[in-house]
């Protein structure tokens, strides 16, 4: 293709287009070398009220991000969703501007690995369906969930999603990752109110690869249970207690935490570990955690980061000792290890988990081996869901203090909090770790058993 | 996605693309449906980051896109684009009607009486982008800001700046003839710190932001935030975990207006009445909050982050008086909210880009001053917290809220004591509002980012010194 062409829209992702205009103009303008990461999606979803639709969304969206180095090696990056010629040569000229004041003391290179072979190959072709399929499907779920109990009066919140979405990361290099994923969901969030009581609120969620395997029942059951287990409630006193993690609760709190695991932000000076954390031994001995990005249920799983790399499964903690971290390319090289497939795509990359598996290790008794989250008599907490993690969390001083939703379990008897916080610190939450249930429950963040840690401060308003 | 390749991309947003647009929304309206929107957005944004002496992130970023709505009833479609070809336009046109179960009849033009004449608020702004710093003056001044931190304290373990320059332009069409342009500005710099000594750590930031201001960057007081940043930061550094329990407290002015804007604010947004999730839904002119309290939500103060020459669908901003004396006499509306619930459209119909239908959203939100001082408010308190810097908050869907506290002090027999750390407040709208009993007299206002429905959108939070009666105090 001539740089003259009349090309006015490119539309869709085309690797090779995009390949064939970027050596152009990275030609023209003395650039060394470029990469670029690329998405394209499309996604319908729908949102209904009292049995009708709410509103119906439909969207198509193209983003590229441009990364360049200049004739003095230093990077430049810039981002775009306009996909015609003139927007990419905007692009580059914008990145091209960008690399004049790129870092000298720490400049990413390509991956060492964006030439790799994937470990799987993502290339899902999505079932689409019409709009009003949706519809009904979430009409129908509404009244299911308000006919479940009689104080269920509204589901304010909820919508159903179909969407597909491509990515591609290409490189001057020769590098060329593509891969397209399918993904569907939905989430219920249903009010109840009894009278002379406050209005009562619960919520679940579910994603799935099809549509049609959308597990849109058990979405409506969790959601109604536990509504109707929040519906009777007290306030609590304030002091310390057994708690015991749901498992969607002990993976927003790890997740809220990774910059523990996370090299950047070790460097950056961001995070509760440092340089010298690998090898210590921070959690009880039975505690394992690792990302797996590739986990056969993690839905919204990429087989490549934005620096092409491979998504490998990495172990975070083993036996309670900090084993590993998660790296871009700078981040491993500073390190003298390799990439880890975590990176984003950027003149500094950032760096994130991708699913956090949480598990036990067998090797080691459990403090408490007897603690059960449905049998045991004992009185304690258990937390369903964390809020206010934005804020309440100071994850370089290892602090949190966050409202939850949760009841005080005793002699099996569940009641739901009324309005309560729990605040601790992350290592000593690790370190006070009594009992980690053999079962793995995956959740839409990952996967994680029960989790009972002891000594843990609630404020309540009893 | 289409893949047409119109000669014709709608990019150049102003009279010359009049009739183009209306061909569009004569088609939509020949479907049958109420009213056809059109949004159309340009950005042109870039970041900076500044990380001890060093710059180590320059990011620019360009965007364009459309988003269109259809109304039918009460319920409405909305398809979103960044394919801005009369094509991709055309495609986006037809997916949005279909979800209603229209189609275009092309032989049916007679619904569509054409759009005013542009109303342009852009028309002075044009050159805001050039006025704005270039990248070396944004450098230097974040540099100079990682510097000034230094010299403020020199065990600061990390010292961060950033700038952001976000600038849009926009215009909207939709078939009742509102056809409006405007270009926004908007500038935030943040400084965020952590201190460490003795194996304490501390953590403190600050940001600022304004709208329509290309000077902003340049008028920052370095010295002045340093200052005041490196304060808060050795305040906390030793500070013990705060006690846990219910007691009175003093939130300071600027960004204590959290407290109103997530325990409040939200709850009079038509958007929650359209839910039903409202708690004051039926409450207009009826006492909702202590006599002391009265509030507004406006999008006109001068370059204040929240403020709007029109809304994202083309309407003027008002000055919305939301409390008078703790009566409520308004909620915040927009046109969907306006068609389902009946309120008035209040100029707040607010997204954050092109792929958010609007909805309505608050703009600068405050309460307004009393007249007490700030002193008098503390000295009305024997044991209580002083929350002298507030970090983020939320809403949940039936009215309870919670806020961080960043910087916040006991109070113990009418004076200003120890720092702590740690406090979360939680409680419940309905049971906060009549608690604010105290109002002093020194309102300010402080900028802010708030998400909901539509997206994250600019907003000004502010109060003054306020003194709540009782609240619940998460700690240990």
């Amino acid at each position: 293709m001539k740089n003259n062409s009349s090309i006015e829209n490119i539309g869709e992702l085309n690797p090779a287009l995009l390949i064939e205009l970027l050596t152009i103009y990275s030609q023209e303008s003395n650039i060394l070398k470029w990469d670029m990461g690329a998405s394209s999606s499309q996604d319908i979803s729908v949102q209904v009220q009292n049995g009708n639709a709410k509103q119906l969304k439909g969207s198509q969206r193209n983003n590229i991000t441009l990364r360049v180095w200049n004739s003095k090696n230093k990077v430049g990056i810039t981002s775009t969703s306009d996909l015609t010629n003139l927007g990419i040569k905007k692009a580059v000229k914008g990145a091209l501007e960008a690399s004049e004041f790129g870092n000298e003391n720490e400049s990413p290179e390509f991956s060492t690995l964006a030439k790799d072979p994937l470990s799987k190959s993502i290339s899902m072709d999505s079932k689409s369906h019409d709009i009003d399929y949706l519809l009904n499907i979430l009409k129908d779920a509404e009244r299911k969930l308000i006919d479940s109990h009689e104080s269920i009066d509204s589901v304010p919140y909820n919508g159903l999603s179909e969407s597909s979405m491509e990515r591609l990361y290409i490189n001057s290099d020769g590098a060329n990752r593509y891969m397209k994923l399918a993904q569907s969901s939905i989430y219920l969030y249903a009010k109840a109110e009894e009278e002379n009581k406050k209005p009562r609120s619960a919520g679940s969620i579910r994603l799935s690869n099809d549509l049609d395997k959308l597990d849109i029942n058990s979405c409506i059951n969790e959601t109604s249970s536990k509504l109707i287990s929040h519906l009777k409630y007290q306030p609590i006193k304030t002091n310390k207690y057994l708690v015991c993690f749901k498992p969607d609760a002990f993976l927003q709190l790890i997740a809220a935490f990774s910059s523990m695991f996370n090299a950047r932000s070790i460097i950056d000076g961001l995070s509760l570990m440092n340089e010298n954390s690998i090898g210590k031994k921070i959690a009880v001995s039975n505690l394992n955690i690792s990302d797996e990005g590739l986990h056969p249920r993690n839905v919204g799983a990429f087989n490549f980061d934005g620096e092409g790399t491979p998504t490998q499964n990495i172990e975070l903690i083993k036996s309670g000792v900090l084993t590993n971290l998660l790296h871009s390319e700078a981040t491993a090289r500073k390190f003298g290890v390799k990439p880890t497939g975590h990176a984003g795509l950027g003149a500094k990359v950032s760096v994130s988990p991708d699913w956090l598996v949480v598990s036990k290790n067998n090797d080691f008794e459990d403090k408490e081996s007897d603690l059960n989250v449905s049998s045991t008599d004992k009185e304690f907490i258990l937390i369903d869901e964390l809020s206010a993690l934005h804020s309440g969390v100071k994850a370089s001083q290892g602090s949190f203090s966050l409202p939850f939703d949760g009841w005080i379990v005793n002699n099996g008897k569940k009641i739901s909090i009324e309005a309560a916080t729990i605040a601790g610190d992350i290592l000593k939450v690790f370190n006070n770790i009594v009992k980690i249930e053999a079962e793995q429950i995956a959740t839409h963040q990952g996967i994680s058993p029960h989790v009972w840690v002891d000594e843990i401060s609630i404020t309540g308003e009893a | 996605m289409t893949n047409q390749k119109d000669k014709h991309l709608f990019h150049i947003f102003d009279e010359t693309i009049k009739s183009q647009i209306e061909e569009l929304l004569a088609l939509g309206k020949s479907s049958g449906a109420d009213l056809v929107e059109i949004f159309l957005e340009k950005t042109d944004n870039i970041s900076l980051l500044s990380e001890q002496s060093c710059i180590s992130n320059v990011s620019p970023s360009f965007g364009i896109g459309a988003g269109i709505r259809v109304f039918l009833g009460k319920k409405d479609g909305f398809v979103s684009t960044n394919d801005l070809s009369k094509g991709g336009l055309l495609f986006a046109l037809t997916q949005a009607l279909r979800m209603l179960g229209l189609e275009i009849d092309s032989l049916n033009k007679d619904y569509f009486e054409g759009l005013s004449n542009l109303k342009d608020f852009g028309l002075n702004k044009d050159s805001w982008l050039n006025e704005c710093p270039d990248l070396n003056e944004s450098k230097s001044k974040l540099i100079n800001a990682t510097d000034a931190l230094s010299r403020e304290n020199k065990n600061l373990q990390v010292r961060r700046a950033s700038y952001s320059r976000n600038w849009q332009e926009v215009l909207v069409a939709a078939t009742d003839g509102v056809f409006a342009r405007d270009i926004r500005l908007h500038q935030t710099v943040g400084i965020n710190v952590i201190a460490e000594q003795d194996k304490n750590r501390s953590t403190s930031a600050r940001r600022y932001g304004s709208s329509g201001n290309p000077n902003d960057l340049r008028d920052w007081d370095i010295e002045k935030s340093s200052f005041e940043l490196n304060q808060s930061a050795q305040n906390m550094l030793y500070a013990k975990h705060v006690e846990a329990g219910q007691m009175p407290v003093v939130l300071a002015n600027k960004f204590g207006g959290v407290i109103f804007h997530e325990a409040c604010g939200h709850l009079l947004e038509t958007t929650q009445l359209e839910r039903g999730t409202s708690p004051f839904h039926d409450k207009v002119n009826q006492k909702i909050a202590h006599s002391s309290v009265s509030a507004v939500d406006e999008g006109i103060s001068n370059y204040a982050f929240g403020s709007l020459s029109m809304d994202d669908e083309g309407m003027e901003p008002q000055n919305t008086l939301l409390i008078k004396e703790g009566i409520l006499k308004k909620f915040l509306s927009d046109r969907a909210g306006s068609l389902r619930t009946g309120h008035a459209r209040t100029g707040s119909g607010r997204r954050q880009n092109f792929s958010f239908a609007a909805a309505s959203r608050m703009r600068n939100t405050y309460i307004k001053q009393g007249q007490y001082t700030p002193e008098q408010l503390i000295e009305s308190i024997d044991n209580g917290l002083y929350c002298k810097s507030m970090g983020g908050g939320s809403v949940g869907p039936t009215g309870q809220f919670n806020f961080s506290v960043e910087e916040g002090y006991l109070i113990k027999n009418g004076k200003l004591d120890k720092p702590v750390k740690g406090a979360t407040l939680i409680g419940e709208a309905k049971e906060i509002l009549p608690r604010i009993s105290m109002c002093a007299d020194d309102l300010d206002l402080a900028a802010g980012f708030c998400g909901s429905v539509s997206g994250s959108v600019n907003v000004t939070v502010g109060q003054p010194h306020i003194k709540v009666d009782s609240i619940t105090v998460g700690g240990r």
